[in-house]
């Protein structure tokens, strides 16, 4: 029973820790990108770094829960669903590799009067996946409050499809200066960047059924 | 021959085993939240101290029913006992070894002239009824307790589900114990009156001759569970499987509550001692107690998830069952007297029957079974450690063999 025990507590730890390195990825993100815009390169490589270790820990851990959820039947009625949740959380620590990646690579020309608008992008993107960490704490600890929880994620995801059609509306009407290309440029980082919310969203929908089934 | 006529009886237990016993940990198993090896082992051993230790007040209940004071008889009663239930399965038709065997002291009752004990019938039927309702108004308060606690208590879901899981062992544990206390009746009840068996001195404890009867019932349940309940597990657990891990600790936990209240003369005697009227010792049916604290539980969560069938079921049991086996046990013992000549059993004079008036001349001393059960616990207890021994080194090689591959997988990622 002890070794059972031992095990317990070592998933909790890897779950909780898995949850932090998701909600650091994201305020490294928030950062990058505002280095990014001030075109402080030192720095944007030092957060792109620090997203990539911790998205390979993300994996590491990912399979090791799962790996011990299997070994040692533990949550066997929602050990599926615990696990699509992790690698649904797992594939936005991804998509803030990936959209940092797209920045080092691509280099995109943001205009500088977008620049405050796209950190209102970024952060309001970001801010629905940070939302959707308590809302997934808490299915383990008070599934009652899940749900309640992931209202801030519907919101902050409408937030950012606002935001985002709005810095297209002006990239595409108002900046005549800018050609088709840089256009299009412009508009797919803005994708990158919108797709976090998109999968926060995916995720919380996920999250809120399962919350309900282990309410029931 | 004695070992011969004893076979019945073992046959009835290894279907206990193979059925009621897995009621048990069905859900358990079926969920996948305990291995069956576990709970194969759990349930045998517990089921075999429940028989042993606190078995007899059931069967005094069914010796109370019909003294069965033949050999002969006690194979035939339990033969048709067998045969009923095999039948009626085959035929899906809903079936209880509880009910098949008394069904069948009746039929032996009215084949040999004696008076069924009123009083004790009606006791018995007055369980049957009591134990289902019993079971659903436990699980519903235990699982109205169970939720109050989770949700006063902030508790990791990991945290929690691995005390069920320990619970679901230690409840398991204790419905084993119960069930083996309520139900050995069943299997070895009508062996009772014409057995008498040497006391057997194990050192540290003796066993009487009810006892030496009970653990060889119980280690032919003990097959049933290791050999075929695997099955049966399956089946309930994917029958089950909708209920939470919660709601199957409860389910369990209410089943074993109440046949341990049925079994328990010291509880009964506690009632006696503050003026409340004793608990009827009798065995009732684990598998009806069971679809009793799920209908319990199915009812607190709101009527729409009842499948009324299954009340309709357990009522044709009540009445099918005893009635099958008390035609089949009737014309069964009618061809073994008059064409095998063999002795069923007789009136018992005087009063209904119990067995203390059984004359001495028609009961069978057999010394010799006593050194064949002292030579059986004998070899159970090296094969019982050796197998121990060898789970525990499997377990072992296994994790060792994950770590490895873990190690590797890990060690080639890093090298990538």
């Amino acid at each position: 029973m002890a070794v059972f025990t031992r095990t317990t507590k070592n998933l909790i730890l890897k779950i909780d820790e898995f949850f932090d390195n998701i909600d650091i990825g994201l305020l490294v993100f928030k950062e990058a990108i505002k280095d990014f815009l001030d075109k402080d390169m030192d720095a944007f490589q030092r957060h792109l770094q620090k997203i990539e270790s911790l998205e390979n820990n993300a994996d590491r851990l990912q399979r090791e829960i799962e790996n011990e959820m299997i070994t040692h039947s533990i949550l066997p009625q929602h050990r599926a669903e615990v696990s699509t949740l992790i690698d649904e959380l797992d594939e936005i620590i991804d998509a803030l590799k990936s959209s940092l990646n797209e920045f080092n690579i691509e280099l995109p020309e943001i205009p500088p009067s977008l620049n405050k608008i796209f950190i209102s992008l970024s952060e309001t993107s970001v801010n629905a996946a940070e939302e959707l960490i308590p809302a997934a704490r808490a299915y383990f600890k008070a599934p009652y409050t899940v749900r309640e929880k992931l209202l801030k994620v519907y919101y902050f995801e409408s937030e950012t499809d606002k935001i985002s059609l709005n810095i297209k509306k002006i990239i595409f009407q108002e900046m005549d200066e800018l050609d088709l290309a840089h256009k299009a440029h412009l508009r797919y980082i803005i994708h990158h960047v919108e797709v976090i919310s998109d999968l926060a969203q995916k995720a919380a929908d996920l999250l809120s059924g399962m919350a309900i089934k282990i309410v029931m | 021959m004695i070992l011969f006529f004893l076979t019945s009886g073992l046959f009835l237990g290894w279907s206990l085993g193979a059925n009621d016993a897995s009621h048990i940990f069905g859900s358990a198993v079926g969920s996948k939240m305990i291995s069956f090896r576990k709970a194969a082992i759990v349930a045998s051993v517990f089921f075999i101290l429940g028989a042993v230790i606190q078995g007899s007040g059931t069967s005094n209940t069914l010796a109370k029913l019909g003294a069965v004071n033949a050999i002969g008889g006690s194979f035939t009663v339990a033969f048709a006992a067998a045969v009923t239930i095999y039948m009626m399965t085959k035929f899906a038709l809903p079936i209880s070894t509880t009910q098949a065997i008394v069904g069948a002291i009746i039929g032996w009752n009215i084949f040999t002239g004696n008076n069924t004990d009123s009083f004790t019938l009606s006791k018995i039927v007055a369980a049957w009824i009591a134990g289902p309702v019993i079971g659903a108004v436990f699980a519903i308060i235990l699982f109205i307790l169970l939720k109050k606690i989770k949700k006063s208590v902030s508790i990791h879901l990991i945290r929690f589900e691995s005390y069920i899981k320990t619970g679901l062992i230690v409840v398991g544990a204790f419905g084993a114990y119960s069930l083996g206390a309520n139900n050995i009746a069943n299997v070895m009840g009508v062996f009772i009156p014409a057995f008498h068996l040497q006391d057997l001195n194990l050192g540290f404890f003796t066993l009487n001759s009810n006892q030496q009867l009970f653990l060889l019932g119980s280690l032919a349940v003990a097959t049933g569970i290791i050999t075929y309940s695997w099955k049966v597990m399956e089946t309930i657990g994917s029958n089950i499987v909708e209920l939470s891990s919660e709601a199957a600790l409860i389910v369990v936990l209410a089943q074993s509550l109440v046949l341990f209240i049925f079994s328990s003369t010291g509880l009964s005697e506690f009632f006696v001692s503050t003026g409340l009227p004793p608990i009827p010792m009798v065995p009732v049916s684990s598998s009806q107690v069971i679809v009793g604290c799920i209908l319990g539980i199915g009812l607190y969560k709101g009527a729409r998830n009842i499948n009324f069938k299954v009340l309709r079921d357990i009522g044709l049991a009540w009445v099918a069952s005893p009635v099958a086996s008390g035609f089949l046990a009737f014309f069964l013992l009618f061809f073994m007297k008059n064409i095998f000549n063999i002795n069923v059993g007789s009136k018992v004079a005087g009063s209904i029957g119990t067995s203390q008036q059984i004359p001495d001349s028609i009961m069978y001393d057999q010394t010799g079974v006593s050194g064949i059960i002292k030579y059986l616990l004998l070899g159970l207890l090296v094969f019982g450690t050796i197998g121990i021994l060898f789970y525990i080194l499997l377990e072992n090689k296994k994790r060792k063999e994950m770590q490895r591959s873990e190690d590797k997988f890990w060690k080639n990622m890093k090298q990538k």
